[in-house]
């Protein structure tokens, strides 16, 4: 059954090289040809690259439907994914993604850093229940994210959005 | 000879100022973390940190990303030698005798071998540096556009092709990392290609963005996906220390080691699994009588040391066709080369002359930073072996807010953590389904300059492709190429039939 399912993972990884194969070549037909003096233009190496793909994708595919990749390595880690887990993780770091020009740097990083934690934790079946481990992680969160904050902007003088305009938060 | 001297001299004058010294100590302290930490590795930290580019002086941030690149070298050993997990392939050799001596409560004699193994390779090594450096990049200079064409694909055939397991995974990797160096403008025309309309892409995708989201951000989606239940073990920690028969094992197994390591860090083919490996099977071929019975047993001494100098001269040696051509072959020296390319230094034969205070600063750093590291990694270790007890949840987590510094503080630009999670997906489906890394980030960084690199070879050729087959320079290469993508496959096949 595992076999039979990483099988129909491989094809479709190979099938989206493919894709992308066909997404770039795509691309390339309305970029000029102009080669001037060069003898390649500007589109020569975007049509090499997708033509490329395109047969590494293919040969993935036949690869994939006929016993699956050739001399993969053992894999450590084979027990089912945790879906939930990685939900958390990524609702962490589009929250980010989105509210850091609000939020600000500490605050936005703090709450991905939350999200992100309570995600691993789950996965690890250790957590308990109550407000304990979430108030842990928000502390740690804000003890990572301030100080960085201040290192990069007060110190090397590196733009990061702030809730405020005073630097400090 | 005595130009060198007096140069290296000037050098370690910029390198020794407090100022400077300071950014060494941290990048080594930095490193060391970074290499014992699992999940992050140096190419992540030195792409997380390549915004202080923007403010910090070119030397001193050199020098600081120099100590972060062979610290995790020293790192990295401790983590193999104490913890049961597989760990990246660098130290994966270090760990097959590290683990069964540490098993077998010699955990301190196989640090200190490994420390001390570091520190004699790493130092012969920058010597080979200091002395052959400057010769490449005398005769470098002498290379025109096809040739240098011709190099970069031998770069690009050796990094893909050659190195993982598989060729088609290794080019799909290739040319996905050349289709990221694609988008934005192109440097010869100024025509803007894949850029879709979003102002942000005009400018291309920062090399940080890719490196920083196809390992950290992979790595923790990876962790939270799949590494949930694992159970790590930790071996006890025992005395660091050495005995006369263990150094006498050791001194022949570090000399061998780095006269393995170093040439393979010369030449474009990158990686250091096949001089660590042949490192460890000369060492257990070599090895006598109750020594041998050792070898994956009790766990053999040797078999740290060998690996270990071999691994640290090839990063080291590595240096050179990055400095002398402008060639990376690995993820970290592909980032250094990002941080010189923010600077608006572009390595290669010139950086010699056009930047010679920066390079000998930087090789006289060298030597200082391995003497910091060995004093760090020895009477310290135990402050290190700390470390492997942050928990897993909150180290990950707080790696997503430095990759955010990382990704946001290069451009200040709110559209590139979208990126980045993108990217993060497309490095945990790489993870997943086997498909190497590093020649993305080759790929992309070394993509645009190959492009103009032919551009200009074929315009020197008149419109003709010729040009390639009539220098003799370029057509050894492009021989060169042929032979390492045809000789590998050719080897299995006889393998296979004589068994």
């Amino acid at each position: 059954m595992a076999q039979a399912q990483s099988q129909h993972g491989q094809t479709l990884v190979g099938a989206g090289v493919v894709l992308l194969a066909l997404g770039l070549a795509a691309g390339a037909v309305s970029i000029p040809s102009d080669a001037g003096y060069a003898g390649v233009g500007p589109n020569f190496l975007p049509w090499l690259v997708a033509s490329a793909l395109l047969v590494c994708g293919a040969f993935l595919v036949f690869e994939a439907r006929t016993g699956g990749f050739r001399e993969m390595d053992d894999e450590t880690f084979d027990g089912p994914p945790y879906w939930s887990g990685f939900v958390w993780m990524s609702t962490g770091m589009l929250v980010n993604a989105a509210l850091i020009t609000t939020l600000g740097f500490i605050l936005s990083c703090t709450l991905c850093f939350v999200l992100a934690a309570r995600g691993l934790r789950n996965s690890q079946g250790k957590t308990t229940p109550g407000l304990r481990p979430w108030l842990t992680d928000l502390g740690v969160g804000v003890l990572i994210a301030a100080p960085v904050y201040w290192l990069f902007t007060k110190f090397l003088a590196i733009n990061l959005p702030g809730l405020t305009h005073s630097g400090w938060l | 000879m005595m130009d060198i001297w007096s140069q290296l001299l000037q050098g370690f004058a910029t390198a020794g100022t407090p100022v400077n010294l300071l950014w060494a100590f941290v990048g080594c302290a930095l490193g060391t973390a970074v290499g014992v930490l699992p999940g992050i590795g140096p190419a992540t930290a030195v792409a997380m940190l390549l915004p202080i580019t923007a403010q910090v002086e070119a030397t001193a941030s050199m020098i600081f990303f120099a100590g972060i690149y062979y610290g995790a070298m020293y790192g990295g050993s401790t983590t193999s030698i104490l913890l049961n997990t597989p760990g990246e392939t660098a130290s994966m050799v270090t760990a097959m005798e590290g683990n069964k001596m540490a098993k077998s409560g010699r955990a301190g004699a196989a640090l200190a071998t490994a420390a001390i193994g570091s520190f004699v390779a790493g130092t012969f090594a920058t010597i080979f540096v200091t002395l052959f450096a400057p010769i490449v990049a005398e005769y470098a200079v002498k290379l025109g556009p096809p040739e240098y064409f011709c190099l970069m694909l031998l770069a690009f055939t050796t990094v893909s092709a050659v190195l993982g397991q598989s060729t088609v995974r290794g080019l799909t990797a290739l040319f996905v990392g050349l289709a990221l160096g694609l988008i934005g403008m192109d440097q010869i025309t100024g025509q803007a290609r894949y850029t879709g309309n979003v102002p942000e892409l005009i400018d291309g995708v920062e090399i940080v963005l890719v490196a920083v989201g196809l390992f950290a951000v992979a790595e923790a989606l990876h962790a939270v996906l799949f590494e949930g239940r694992l159970v790590e073990s930790e071996n006890k920690m025992s005395r660091v220390s050495m005995t006369v028969s263990d150094w006498r094992r050791s001194i022949p197994a570090w000399l061998r080691g780095t006269a393995i390591g170093a040439p393979f860090g010369c030449i474009p083919a990158g990686g250091t699994e096949i001089p660590t490996f042949l490192s460890y099977a000369a060492e257990k071929k070599l090895a006598k009588g109750s020594n041998k019975a050792e070898f994956g047993n009790k766990g053999a001494i040797e078999g740290v040391a060998g690996p270990e100098a071999a691994n640290n001269a090839t990063v080291t040696t590595a240096l050179i066709p990055l400095l002398t051509l402008g060639i990376p072959v690995s993820n970290t020296t592909a980032i250094l080369m990002g941080a010189f390319q923010n600077y608006g230094i572009q390595p290669g034969p010139q950086l010699f002359t056009s930047s010679s205070a920066l390079v000998w600063a930087l090789i006289a750093s060298l030597y200082i930073g391995n003497v910091m590291l060995l004093v760090l990694n020895l009477p310290l270790v135990g402050f290190w072996v700390k470390l492997l007890r942050v928990p897993k949840p909150q180290l990950y987590a707080g790696i997503l807010i430095f990759a955010t510094v990382g990704a946001y503080g290069m451009r200040q630009s709110a559209f590139d953590l979208f990126l980045l999670y993108a990217i993060g997906i497309l490095g945990l489906v790489m993870r997943r389904f086997n498909f190497p890394t590093a020649p993305v980030v080759v790929g992309m960084i070394l993509g645009p300059l190959a492009e103009a690199q032919l551009r200009n070879a074929i315009s020197i050729g008149e419109g003709s492709a010729w040009v390639f087959l009539q220098r003799p320079m370029s057509l050894t290469l492009l021989l060169i190429v042929a032979s390492v993508l045809v000789v590998p496959h050719f080897l299995k096949r006889r393998q296979v039939t004589q068994v």
